[in-house]
């Protein structure tokens, strides 16, 4: 867990640091533009403590990213953090349902693909799980936009939420898929399975169904890398389906420089991507008593 | 599916789907809303301060003016002013105050608060880029009794009437600004108009919400109170996502659509579109007239007339806009046709190229100098279709030798920046409005906007005569047509096409009409049919 | 999709992309038709919103794509290989210093860190590639090092150690050599994600420049007509989706499997 933290403290650095440096003076553009005084401006450079060395400022960073302080946008002169939040709440939502509908059909697909008694089955599987993890969001993002477009001729309802949350959680159920097919195959041969036929088992299902459940704890861990994927998704779907939201508010603004903003919402997801690697660790060690005997 | 049901993962996480749709319903409420799309979040949107156009569109709502102009007839009518004179030499504008008007925030609107906005607006350290502009070279404003001001300007100022008619003009609450100060003002902004400034969220959503306490609508107004009662706008900053947008009940309201997409709403019973044509500048590529190589008239001359402006027009935006033919829209005051640019001839262009110096080399496809390569650089922002009219004047430079970079700036500050920077042949800027005086700051020789690095004391001669002729608009107009021929005689711009805002609504909105600038809704008059 | 296929696919649009100028039948950025003309007369994919030769863009799009994707995987294989190539040599220290970086860099999700660096560059082509080349850098690190490492335990390595010669070279030399096949297997997957990268960043408009026809540019383009030019998203959308495909289909070996 304190290497967690300590990675994602590693990340914010390297964050503040590379658009610190490429900052150079934010308020030089203010001035070249004609939009402050000079005086203001060193105004308002001395309250960005632009006038320190830059360790201090890193250290002001710091101290002012624990009490939740990201600076202001260069360019609106609202807090980031007040940015952020108002946009937060749009990606989690796309986040969640997202991952309400990956977790499932990740499932779904890598039982599936598992599904030796039904080939049909079990090819298709495959080959849309491996579309999955492969396809890039905004690829199938815009196949699936195109495709409701020509279906309903003009009147598109519900393209705001389900629709992005369908690409997204198509992508993201790939490696849930992967990960529960490569679970069950292991544990289908083991020695258990096969005592459970011994026990007369036949039922194809129940035997899925204890082949399964220790593939489980294993799949639920991979929620840690799917924060991750999912924040990085969530980028690029809200640009297709035009969403507001994080991923969007970031890319406006890296295109206009506004690096206090940048670099808050890459420090926010660092920090969210090690959280949830924390969350899913502690999760796997409750679901797996394996874990839990130090195996 | 006995599986399923024994994991339990598959109505664990059915239920917190439920539980998510749950949360994303929307309650039903007895208000009459409305939506309305914006584009830009502008950078900043204090009025008195900043000078897009995107904020005019709520906030004109949320002031009122001195006086406001009727759109149709060019009239100047009684807003918080009731009655006006002006002094025979120009010099001196006298306004009688209503004295019934109350701020949002419960404040008297008087003389003192008149004096207050036009000092702040005037605050060299508010470093206000339009307002103070706007007010040309007024000296201060003296307060005669609680409800009688006196502007004194120190030369006479045409434009005067017109820029008190408009929302960067408005009058805002002196406590208001005083309390918040410069910065932070925008986010608490208090006026006295049909609509009161609830909140601002940049990027998310500006929401106002009906002023019950409104009685003092100008007879331009069709409805004496607001007939909504709470309108909240949110941008669309994607051109793509605007039509969506209206088709899927977002919105009730968007300008600045597409023109493809507005062809084909325009011909659905559930959308109107209403194409505002704007007064002002064209949509135009300034040249930069101190670097190399369009330091050159000649040069410039061919890059204006090397380009087929009509068919560039006619691509990027069908068949809703006039190419622009000169410095001001055609519909604008002070427009003249007998200064018009000439037409598309590419072997001119060539000819002028070469007597200019730039040759093509055989089987090359740049020309050179001898010395470099003719190398152009074109910046141009990323609204009204700007980045499609650059690529295609990019490629049409291309075929008369050139080597050129196109870039796109992000937003009005990169835009600012880059010609800050110097680092261009030509920018694309254009500035709305319906005084032709609005064209000093881009080619007065101290202009705030003189992007073109072209000084000449002959066209600041014209500028300030236009300003200040006051005696009769022919005589005005007769400036206009003489400085129209100067610019282009030295090639200071390309002018693309005369804005027309291609307004989208749906069939339940009542009531949509603007002011004369064209942008600015009258919110007051919107009604929503059930 | 099946191995022949995919080689198919493959070699037909590296020939399409080098062989472009030659192969188009218009300047891809000449508008020279009518916008959102259909296709026929000599047109095939039609014209694009701004008049273009459609089927033109596309082609030099290829050209883009792959030059791009070809840069980017260029410093992802230079930049990657030498970190884990000398943090696996050099041991020790180092090489717990070049695993920490790397799992710092791997905290940020790929994208990010690719956007990260847009950011700190400034958009742009050259930004995209650098971006891209970076943002998987680590990940192929990390396999490198733990190739070199296992074939650092092999029986003829550490008798070349024994036999005194100058470690570092001598190593070099067997080690080298020796793990670039398997190096090799990997690239495959790591060319898939650099093209994915260089479409998904152009997609998001990072590139600067709009009228340069990279599929992912395209694909961002075309979404303003969806429903009036639907081949303008089509084309690009089935172009990478094939290429992704087929690129998967020959790649050896999966790095997360």
């Amino acid at each position: 867990m304190s290497g967690g933290l300590l990675t994602a403290l590693a990340a914010i650095t390297l964050t503040f640091f590379a658009l610190r440096l490429a900052a150079g003076d934010p308020v030089a553009s203010l001035l070249s533009q004609g939009l402050t005084t000079p005086e203001q401006a060193e105004t308002v450079r001395r309250s960005l403590g632009y006038h320190l060395p830059i360790l201090q400022q890193y250290l002001f960073f710091l101290g002012n990213l624990v009490r939740g302080d990201l600076g202001v946008s260069l360019y609106s002169g609202q807090p980031v953090s007040a940015i952020i939040g108002s946009q937060l709440a749009s990606t989690l939502q796309l986040a969640l349902v997202s991952l309400a509908i990956a977790l499932p059909l990740g499932i779904l697909l890598g039982s599936a693909s598992s599904w030796k008694s039904r080939p049909a089955a079990q090819r298709s599987a495959t080959t849309l799980s491996g579309l999955a993890t492969s396809l890039p969001v905004a690829t199938t993002g815009v196949i699936s936009l195109l495709i409701v477009s020509l279906l309903a001729r003009g009147q598109v309802r519900g393209v705001q939420l389900w629709l992005p949350a369908l690409v997204l959680g198509f992508a993201a159920s790939g490696p849930f898929a992967r990960a529960v097919h490569s679970g069950l195959e292991s544990t289908l041969s083991s020695p258990f399975i096969l005592a459970a036929k011994a026990r007369g088992l036949n039922r194809t299902r129940r035997m899925y169904w204890h082949a399964l459940r220790p593939a489980l704890p294993a799949a639920i861990a991979l929620i840690a890398l799917e924060a991750a994927f999912l924040f990085a998704g969530a980028v690029v779907t809200e640009t297709v389906f035009s969403r507001p939201g994080l991923g969007r508010t970031l890319v406006s603004s890296i295109l206009q420089a506004d690096f206090p903003v940048a670099q808050g919402i890459v420090a926010l997801a660092a920090v969210l991507y090690v959280g949830s690697q924390v969350v899913a660790d502690g999760l796997g060690w409750i679901l797996d008593p394996r874990l839990r005997e130090g195996r | 599916m006995n599986f399923f049901r024994r994991t339990g993962v598959w109505q664990g996480s059915l239920a917190f789907a439920i539980l998510l749709l749950g949360a994303c319903a929307t309650e039903p409420t007895g208000l009459r809303e409305l939506t309305y799309g914006l584009t830009l979040a502008p950078t900043g949107i204090d009025p008195h301060i900043n000078a897009s156009v995107e904020l005019g569109i709520p906030l004109t709502s949320v002031y009122d003016t001195l006086i406001f102009q009727d759109s149709d007839s060019g009239e100047f009518v009684p807003g918080l002013a009731t009655d006006w004179s002006i002094s025979p030499d120009g010099l001196v504008y006298t306004f009688t105050l209503r004295e019934d008007v109350e701020f949002h925030d419960g404040t008297p609107f008087d003389a003192e608060a008149v004096k207050a906005n036009i000092d702040y607006v005037m605050n060299p350290d508010h470093r206000s880029q339009k307002a103070a502009a706007m007010l040309g070279p007024l000296e201060n404003v003296a307060v005669l009794g609680s409800h009688e001001v006196k502007f004194h300007l120190d030369r006479p100022y045409a434009p005067l009437l017109d820029s008190l008619s408009q929302v960067y003009l408005g009058m805002a609450s002196p406590s208001a600004l005083e309390e918040w100060g410069p910065v932070d003002y925008q986010f608490h902004q208090v006026g006295t108009g049909p609509f009161r400034f609830v909140e601002y969220l940049p990027n998310d959503r500006l929401v106002l919400e009906r002023n019950p306490d409104y009685a003092w609508a100008p007879e331009i107004y069709r409805r004496e109170t607001p007939g909504v009662d709470r309108i909240t706008f949110r941008f669309f900053e994607d051109p793509a996502t605007r039509a969506l947008a209206l088709e899927g009940g977002q919105v009730d309201v968007i300008g600045e659509l597409p023109h493809h997409e507005a062809d084909r709403m325009d011909e659905m019973s559930e959308f109107d579109v209403d194409p505002v044509l704007i007064p002002g500048q064209p949509l135009q590529l300034i040249f930069n007239t101190e670097r190399s190589p369009t330091d050159d008239a000649g040069v410039r001359e061919a890059l204006v007339i090397g380009v087929d402006r009509s068919r560039i027009v006619n691509t990027v935006f069908g068949g809703n806009s006039p190419t622009a033919v000169g410095p001001l829209a055609a519909n604008t005051f002070g427009f003249a046709e007998e200064a018009a640019f000439p037409e598309y001839d590419p072997a001119i262009a060539a000819g002028l190229l070469e007597a200019a110096g730039w040759i093509l080399p055989e089987g090359e496809n740049v020309r050179s100098n001898g010395d470099t390569e003719l190398k152009l650089d074109l910046v141009v922002p990323p609204w009204g279709s700007n980045p499609e009219v650059g690529q295609l004047v990019a490629s049409a430079w291309e075929q008369l030798g050139a080597d050129v970079s196109l870039t796109v700036a992000p937003g009005f500050g990169p835009l600012n920046e880059a010609r800050a920077e110097g680092e261009y042949s030509a920018i694309g800027m254009n500035s709305f409005g319906t005084d032709p005086d609005l064209l000093r700051p881009f080619y007065d020789s101290d202009g705030f906007f003189n992007w073109s690095g072209y000084r000449d004391l002959g066209l600041d001669g014209l500028l300030k005569a236009g300003a200040e002729s006051v005696a009769s608009p022919e005589q005005r107009e007769q400036f206009y047509q003489e400085f129209a021929e100067q610019v282009r005689d030295a090639w200071l711009i390309l002018p693309v096409r005369d804005y027309v805002n291609l307004v989208g609504s749906s069939q339940r909105v009542e009531g949509l009409h603007f002011s004369s600038q064209g942008w600015f809704p009258y919110l007051n008059d919107l009604e929503l049919q059930p | 999709m099946g191995r022949r296929l995919a080689i198919i696919w493959l070699v037909a649009i590296t020939g399409i992309a080098l062989l472009a100028p030659w192969l188009s039948l218009n300047p891809p950025g000449q508008s020279l038709f009518e916008p959102l003309a259909p296709p026929g007369n000599g047109l095939p994919l039609g014209a694009d919103a701004l008049g273009r030769d459609f089927l033109a863009r596309m082609m030099y799009g290829a050209r883009l794509s792959l030059l791009l994707t070809g840069l980017a995987v260029t410093v992802t294989l230079i930049l990657g290989g030498l970190a884990g190539f000398s943090a696996a040599i050099v041991g020790g220290r180092f090489e717990s210093g070049v695993n920490w970086l790397s799992n710092v860099l791997l905290a940020i999700p790929g994208l990010l860190l690719a956007m990260l660096f847009v950011a700190a560059w400034g958009p742009g082509i050259a930004a995209v590639v650098l971006a891209v080349g970076i943002g998987f850098a680590p990940s192929f690190g990390r396999v490198t090092r733990t190739i070199v490492a296992k074939l650092m335990g092999e029986g003829y390595v550490m008798a070349a150690q024994a036999s005194g010669g100058n470690s570092l070279w001598i190593t070099s030399r067997h080690l080298l050599p020796n793990s670039l096949p398997q190096l090799a297997s990997y690239a495959g997957t790591y060319v898939a994600w650099a093209f994915l990268g260089v479409t998904t960043l152009t997609f998001l408009g990072l590139a600067g420049d709009p009228s340069i026809p990279e599929w992912g540019a395209l694909l961002d383009s075309s979404r303003l007509h969806l429903q009036s030019a639907p081949r303008l998203a089509a084309a690009p959308a089935l172009a990478i989706t094939l290429t992704v495909l087929a690129v998967h289909a020959i790649a050896k070996k999966d790095p997360l499997a």
